[in-house]
């Protein structure tokens, strides 16, 4: 029979386990039924905490991400011109899923199974990105600081380009970027963009 | 009730543009002075305690109504 545990501590083992599942099966692969057996609790005890398998995806992405202090650090620092900024919050961000390579594969899973969980993962973590590039070229451009590119469509260039920098390192462990460490690697790629939207500090 | 000097509204914005368009604000204001910020970020309560924490500016209150926040800073 299950220990009984202070309020707290099972919230915190009900997320570790969603988490390592969720990452193996993806939202749709795992029924609450099966978070509940492996705890060695009813569901009720689940739903307790948690009202829906939705809300308890929900908060595991939340727990995964990095903690809002750090970006608000991140931000907060100087330099606070955009380029540093930016580069300090991907830095943050490159980190935590380092820390964390659950959040991508559960990512990679949602991107498969469909769109209602892959907004979700957008809303949770790629939009502050995109919505920090997108309005800050609107209004850098206004001062020829950045060229004239559609600001979403360069949003959708850095997302692309750290996604894929964080699944060669962080899940493939891929052999070409190995003497490279990730917040070089981050670096690098921060740089790229900022050249290629022509960004004048 | 505070009677604030400056508004600022984030509302439809994510983390960071909150904080560094309040921060931006806040150095057009004197020690004293109250800044009012309207924001919908959820997230936005926690960073805004955040900055408070790592600025030195005091947080006066914070509120929702309707799915809408509403924070009082006061300059120091």
């Amino acid at each position: 029979m299950a220990k009984r545990l202070k309020a707290a501590e099972r919230r915190a083992s009900i997320l570790a386990v969603a988490k390592v599942l969720f990452a193996d099966k993806g939202y749709h692969g795992v029924a609450v039924d099966e978070i509940a057996s492996r705890l060695g609790v009813s569901p009720a005890v689940l739903y307790h905490h948690f009202p829906s398998k939705e809300a308890l995806y929900g908060e595991v992405l939340d727990t995964l991400a990095a903690q809002r202090e750090s970006y608000v650090d991140a931000a907060l620092q100087s330099p606070d011109d955009f380029g540093s900024v930016l580069l300090r919050m991907t830095l943050v961000f490159a980190s935590s899923v380092a820390r964390d390579p659950d959040y991508l594969k559960m990512e990679m899973l949602s991107t498969l199974e469909g769109a209602q969980v892959a907004r979700q993962f957008f809303e949770s973590h790629w939009k502050s990105f995109s919505d920090y590039i997108e309005y800050s070229m609107r209004e850098l451009s206004q001062q020829n600081a950045v060229s004239q590119i559609n600001p979403r469509t360069a949003g959708l260039m850095f997302q692309g380009m750290v996604r894929e920098a964080l699944y060669a390192k962080c899940i493939l462990h891929s052999s070409r970027y190995q003497s490279t460490h990730l917040p070089d690697l981050i670096t690098q790629l921060v740089g790229l963009f900022l050249n290629a939207i022509q960004y004048k500090e | 009730m505070n009677t604030h000097q400056a508004e600022l509204d984030t509302r439809g914005l994510n983390c960071p543009l909150p904080i560094l368009r309040a921060k931006k604000s806040l150095s057009q204001l004197t020690a004293g002075e109250i800044l009012q910020i309207r924001a919908t970020d959820p997230g936005s309560v926690k960073d805004f305690e955040a900055f408070c924490k790592q600025t030195g500016n005091e947080l006066l209150s914070s509120s929702e109504v309707g799915g809408e926040f509403i924070f009082l800073l006061k300059k120091q």
